[in-house]
Order: C-alpha cells, then sequence, then structure tokens
C-alpha cells in the first residue's frame, strides 16, 4: 500500500513535471484581430478602446480579455494566439531585458522596439503612463520628511507590500538595496498593497501609477531619482498581421490618451462601477474618434 | 443589487461560458469514470485508486497552469481548463461509480443469468439501473464541485464567472463580487436539484411506498 | 519533456527553503491555516452532526449543507469576506471561508457515525438507566468516533489543497510558490510547491486513515476508505 502511494506520487509528479520546454506550435490565427489585455481593469479598458474602434472601422476582432500577468500571456503573443496587446513600455522592457538601464520614455522606446522577438511590433507609444511606483501614507511621509525613494535609506523596519513576484523584480528589494541603500522586509500583499499599506502592515506600497487611489487616499509617490523604475508608457504590441490600416487606428487612440485621461478612466471604472466597454465608449465618442 | 442589475447582460454572458466551460468536463468525466469503474479488474483497483487520489491532491491552480506546457496545448483559451475539470471529475466520479455498482446484490445479478441474460442485457437492464441512485449521487457531487472549481480558471485567464471575483477584488466592489457568488450557487445548486429531479424520474420503484420492517 | 534537473536545482537551492517566503515557513502557515480553520469548524460541526444523529432530526439539513457548501466558490468567499472584514482580518476570512469547506464532511461524519449505532445498543443503555448525555457521552460518542475521524480525513484533504488560495489575499502558505512562480513562469517552483503540497495531502491523508482503522479495529467495526 505504501509503496503504491509513492508510485501514484512519482505518476502525478510525472503529470506535473514536462514543463521546461514549452514551445507550442500555434500557426497565427487568421481571420478576426485577437484582441488581449492583462487582468487588470485599467489595461481592459485600453484594449476595449482599440476593439471598438476597430470593429467602428469594420475590422472583425476577438476579445481575449483579462489574460492574467505579462508572465503568463507573453507566451500566447509569441506563439501567435493573440494579435494586439496593450503593454507598458518600461515594464515589457524588463520582461525581455531584465538588466534594461534605460529610464527615459524615449530610450525605453527604442530599447523595446529592438528586443520584440520577431514578428511583433511596437506601435507608437502613448503619453499615457502608468507604471510601478513607491508609495507610503500622508502621515508616514510628512513625519519621516520623505519625497525621495533615497530619503528612506535611513529608516529601519522597512516593509515592502506588493505582488508576489515583486520579491524577484529588479526594482523589487534587491533594486531598492543596490541602487538606493534601502533595506526593507518583502510582504507580498497581492490585491491588498493598497489596503495594507493603509491598514500599517506595510509602511512602503508598489502601486501603479495610474491607480486613482493615490489620490483619493492621498499617498506619496516617492519621486525615484536613481531610476529604479523604467518609464513606462502604454504601447500597444502587435504581431505582423495587423495591417496598416488596423495600425493606423489604434495609433490615433494612443496619440489621443493623456496621463490625465488615463487616471480619469481609472477612476471611472472603480468610483463608478462602470463596465471597461462603456468606459472606453465614452471617452472614445469624447475624443471624437467614435461617434 | 444596483451593479447586479446594470451589469446583468454582462453577468449572463459569463454564466454562458461558465456552464461551457463545466458541462463537457461534467459528462465527458463521469462517462469516462463510469466506465473505468466497470471495465478495470478487480486486481488493479487498488492502484487505480491510489493514483487518482494522488492526482485529487493536485492543486487545481497549478494544474491548470502546467497543463499547456505538459500537452502542449494553446496557451490560452479554455482547452485546459476544461481537460483539467474533466481529470477531477474522474478522480471524484470513479469512487462513486464502483460503490454504486459494488451496492448491486449479487442475488439480483445471479437470477437474471438465471433467468438467460446475457452480459450486456444485463448491464443495461439490470446493473445500471439498480447502479442509478449511486451514479447519480456521485454526479450530483462532481456538478456542483466543477462548476466552483471552474472560477479559478479565471485566475490563469479563462473569462467565466470567477472573472467578477478577480475584477471585482481589484476594484473593490463587494456586490461584483457577491453577484459572481450568488450566480454561480444557483447555477450549481439549479443543475444539482435537477440531477435529483433526473435520478427520481429515473427510478420509479423507489418512490412507490414499500412497506418496511 | 521532463525537466527534472531543474526541479532538483530548485530544491537543491538552500534560498528556496529558508527566509519569511522558504519552504519551511510556508509549509509552516499552509499547516497552521489548514489546523486553525479545521479545529474552528470541528467546533461546532461534531456537536452539530451528533445531535442530529442522536434525535433523529435535520438529516435533510446535512444534505443540503453539503449541496451548498459545495456550491459555493471557496475564491468568491474569501475575496467577498476580505472585502467586507478589511485586510486587517485577512487570516479570519481565510479561516472562516477554509471552515465553510470542512463543515459538510465534519457533520456528516458525526452524524452518520451516531445514525450507524443499532437501536438495540442505544435501547439497552437506556434500559440500564443511562440519561440522555451519559448516552451520548459513553455510547454514541465512543462508537461514532471512526466516522468522525473519517469526517475529518475528507475535511483535512479538501482544506489542504484549498489553503492554496491564501496567497491571492495577501497570506502565505505553499500556494505562494503557485502563484508567484504563476507570474515568474517558473514552472520548476509551481511543480515544486505542487509536489510539497501532493506529499502534504497524502501524508495528512494516511496518518488519519490508520486512526481512523485503529479507532474501528477497537471497536471491530469494518471501515471503508474509499471515498475521498
Amino acid at each position: 500500500m505504501k509503496l503504491k502511494r509513492v508510485t501514484a506520487i512519482a505518476l502525478s509528479a510525472g503529470l506535473m513535471l514536462g514543463v521546461a520546454g514549452c514551445a507550442s506550435t500555434a500557426t497565427p490565427s487568421a481571420d478576426p484581430i485577437v484582441i488581449g489585455s492583462q487582468a487588470y481593469y485599467s489595461n481592459e479598458i485600453i484594449a476595449e478602446a482599440y476593439a471598438q474602434v476597430l470593429e467602428d472601422a469594420g475590422f472583425s476582432v476577438e476579445r481575449q480579455f483579462s489574460l492574467g500577468q505579462r508572465d503568463v500571456y507573453m507566451p500566447a503573443i509569441e506563439a501567435g494566439e493573440i494579435d494586439l496587446f496593450p503593454e507598458y513600455t518600461g515594464n515589457l522592457l524588463q520582461y525581455f531585458v531584465p538588466e534594461a538601464t534605460e529610464t527615459t520614455a524615449a530610450d525605453v522606446y527604442a530599447a523595446l522596439s529592438a528586443a520584440l522577438p520577431a514578428g511583433l511590433s511596437a506601435l507608437a507609444m502613448s503619453p499615457a503612463t502608468d507604471q510601478d511606483s513607491y508609495n507610503v501614507t500622508e502621515e508616514f511621509a510628512t513625519a519621516n520628511k520623505l519625497t525621495s525613494i533615497a530619503d528612506l535609506a535611513t529608516l529601519k523596519d522597512l516593509k515592502l507590500g506588493g505582488a508576489p513576484e515583486l520579491a524577484e523584480r529588479p526594482y523589487g528589494p534587491k533594486g531598492l538595496l543596490e541602487k538606493y541603500g534601502v533595506t526593507v522586509t518583502f510582504e507580498a500583499t497581492g490585491d491588498t498593497t493598497v489596503d495594507s499599506l493603509v491598514a500599517g502592515q506595510v509602511s512602503l506600497a508598489n502601486v501603479y501609477s495610474a491607480d486613482p487611489r493615490i489620490s483619493q487616499l492621498k499617498l506619496v509617490t516617492l519621486s525615484d531619482p536613481l531610476g529604479l523604475f523604467l518609464a513606462s508608457n502604454v504601447v500597444p504590441i502587435a504581431s505582423d498581421s495587423v495591417t496598416a490600416d488596423a495600425r493606423a487606428l489604434i495609433d490615433a487612440v494612443s496619440a489621443a490618451m493623456t496621463p490625465a485621461d488615463l487616471v480619469a478612466l481609472n477612476v471611472r471604472s472603480v468610483e463608478e462601477k462602470l463596465s471597461a466597454s462603456v468606459i472606453a465608449r465614452d471617452w472614445l465618442v469624447s475624443k471624437g474618434l467614435l461617434k | 443589487m444596483e451593479w447586479f442589475i446594470a451589469n446583468w447582460s454582462f453577468i449572463a454572458g459569463l454564466a454562458w461560458t461558465h456552464l461551457s466551460i463545466s458541462i463537457p468536463p461534467i459528462i465527458l468525466g463521469s462517462v469516462i469514470a463510469i466506465v473505468m469503474a466497470r471495465v478495470i479488474p478487480t486486481r488493479f483497483v487498488t492502484p487505480t485508486r491510489t493514483i487518482l487520489g494522488a492526482i485529487y491532491a493536485i492543486p487545481s491552480l497549478a494544474l491548470f497552469v502546467v497543463l499547456p506546457a505538459v500537452l502542449g496545448t494553446k496557451f490560452i483559451g479554455p482547452t485546459n481548463v476544461i481537460i483539467a475539470l474533466t481529470i477531477y471529475a474522474i478522480t471524484s466520479m470513479y469512487f462513486s461509480a464502483r460503490d454504486a455498482f459494488r451496492q448491486v446484490p449479487v442475488a439480483t445479478m445471479t437470477t437474471s443469468r438465471a433467468l438467460g441474460m446475457n452480459s450486456r442485457q444485463m448491464f443495461v437492464h439490470v446493473e445500471l439501473p439498480l447502479a442509478v441512485p449511486g451514479l447519480i449521487a456521485g454526479l450530483r457531487v462532481v456538478a456542483a464541485s466543477t462548476i466552483s472549481i471552474a472560477s479559478i480558471g479565471a485566475v490563469v485567464g479563462v473569462r467565466n464567472l470567477g472573472y467578477l471575483f478577480i475584477d471585482g477584488f481589484q476594484r473593490k466592489i463587494p456586490e461584483e463580487i457577491i453577484s459572481g457568488l450568488v450566480a454561480i450557487s444557483v447555477i450549481a445548486l439549479a443543475l444539482d436539484a435537477g440531477l435529483w429531479l433526473l435520478g427520481r424520474a429515473m427510478t420509479p420503484w423507489r418512490n412507490a411506498k414499500v412497506a418496511r420492517a | 519533456m521532463l525537466d527534472v534537473g531543474a526541479l532538483g536545482a530548485w530544491f537543491s537551492d538552500a534560498a528556496n527553503w529558508t527566509g519569511r517566503y522558504g519552504l519551511v515557513n510556508l509549509l509552516g502557515e499552509h499547516l497552521w491555516l489548514t489546523f486553525v480553520s479545521i479545529a474552528l469548524a470541528s467546533l461546532i460541526a461534531v456537536p452539530l452532526g451528533l445531535f442530529i444523529g442522536h434525535t433523529g432530526r435535520g438529516e435533510v439539513f446535512v444534505i443540503g449543507l453539503g449541496s451548498l457548501s459545495r456550491a459555493i466558490p471557496t475564491m468568491g468567499l474569501l475575496f467577498a469576506l476580505v472585502l467586507l472584514l478589511g485586510v486587517e482580518f485577512r487570516e479570519l476570512s481565510v479561516v472562516l471561508a477554509l471552515a465553510v469547506i470542512a463543515l459538510p464532511p465534519l457533520i456528516a461524519g458525526a452524524y452518520s457515525g451516531v445514525a450507524s449505532i443499532p437501536p438495540s445498543i442505544r435501547d439497552s443503555a437506556t434500559a440500564q438507566g443511562m440519561t440522555a448525555w451519559q448516552l451520548v457521552r459513553h455510547v454514541e460518542l465512543p462508537l461514532a468516533s471512526p466516522s468522525i475521524i473519517g469526517g475529518f480525513r475528507i475535511a483535512f484533504i479538501q482544506v489542504v489543497s484549498t489553503v492554496v488560495l491564501a496567497p491571492l489575499v495577501g497570506l502565505g502558505g505553499l500556494g505562494f510558490g503557485i502563484i508567484q512562480g504563476l507570474a515568474l513562469r517558473n514552472f520548476a517552483q509551481v511543480t515544486a510547491s505542487s509536489l510539497v503540497i501532493i506529499a502534504l495531502t497524502i501524508t495528512g491523508e494516511l496518518l488519519l486513515g490508520y486512526w481512523q482503522r485503529r479507532a474501528a479495529d477497537r471497536l471491530g467495526i469494518p471501515t471503508n476508505l474509499e471515498k475521498p
């Protein structure tokens, strides 16, 4: 009996093991433009905007939204399962080149365009940005006279909250120590990061810069003079199967979206609790991109 | 409630995809499990049981993630989740199916044989009907848990009612999460009730009042 | 296909064993969350199951509760609880959500243990002048103990594999390795974490199954350990 249990463990291990060489050979889809989005409401609104302008121009579109995090969906994009995806220049560059040192928007964009695998290209980036940032509460900032990440270096017992993967990111605890001499203990707070900061369970929180709660809760975003974070503008990633006509339509959406617009879209999402399609539609109409 | 009303057609759409992801595994998994329960010879029963028990212990989230790497299936799309749910349905249903067939009295089988039935007739007319209550009981467990586990597929990008949990948690909209909870529970309970009625309809002799000792 | 090398390398890297999110710590947290949830559920479930078995009232309730609790997706319940109670109460939320899963098998175990006691045994106990309390304490509870332990065994299997969701609300446990590994595409870590969870599930199941058989052997009752 016990021996058989061991066999069973080995067998289920076998089932789980074949995990490294995951080369899928799916062919790029033919007809509709497959648009993906992250499992992030803000990203979904942008993807929805792409979808609606394309549909309005007569393209057929397939929505594959909320596909999880970058590390989950990028293989699908590289395998040609998705044609168009709203991305962020800095974060995507770090995905391909973890040791990337570019910090300005233009440099990051150029480096990203060079780093993208064959078959994919970065369309024109949008002025709108949404990037990782380190935030503290207003009280904590005032009490410790904090304006920059560098100011944290003298503080002890700092607890950094963020998604589980932040532990391994170049701008995570390791980057904080190497660039700024800031020592933190990491708490994987996931989707409860902002709440954990407000509840005092962590003292420093990694929040996307376009998160409406930064202003709602009066969080203080610490400046990053040494460029721990890469500039991260919204950028559509398109496969070669996306035609020039379609690209022109998406470029117009990117050009129209200002940083303030993106935050405003996010505010509508969390405050008015509207769906991505309604928010995207209203915004496109207000910009004259849709009638 | 307000959120629910404003988004009901969206929820209905998610409910539809949720069903389309859960129903095939329920049917497929149950059929495979019932066949396995019938054809696996007695001496292989213990190893089968042990292997299925171990597979049952694989966390669903992990199974969803590694399947495309193991099987070479597409990264996106519901295939991986459907396969994973089918595997769970098999592990759960196999045990119920074996119990159900074992509860058919040996005397009944011997009598049918004596009446001149062949194996196929015996299975279709005697064994299967008598196993129905046990099979339905197992099917009810499989149906409810498949509907419920399917929602975890939303974590790996399979859009179904579980999306309401993740999106609602990010945007801090309790109504959205509760809408998902209610929708999934209602679907699961409706399916449960449907199977219960099906079981009653298939075993009319059990509803007849019998004086019991 | 098989990448045993990467898996072996993951397991032999000391950094994956130590620290806040090392295997040792996560395993401890996983066991602790499992233990507390089942303990909390059993405080309600075992007395309730004994009561229903003793009085024979509320059998429909047991079946209905079983269906309902299977139908409620734990992930949604967990998120709703964290959102409504606040992040300060995330441990409580996880424990409550898991206790909901543990309730039905625990109630069913206690209930069916008592319900399957032959009426003649109860009658003779009553005839000897036992009070209802004495009957429960000295006859029904001991005779139902294998079935009660069986309830714990099933509750354990289900809870221990669902604790995996805890990192989604910012707690640890072995699910951390899966959820972080998913985001980092570190499949060796996902596989390694899953293997530890599988081994933990099977070890716990074997121990509880052994205990259940021992209890049954003492009473001379045959056990059926088939159903997971």
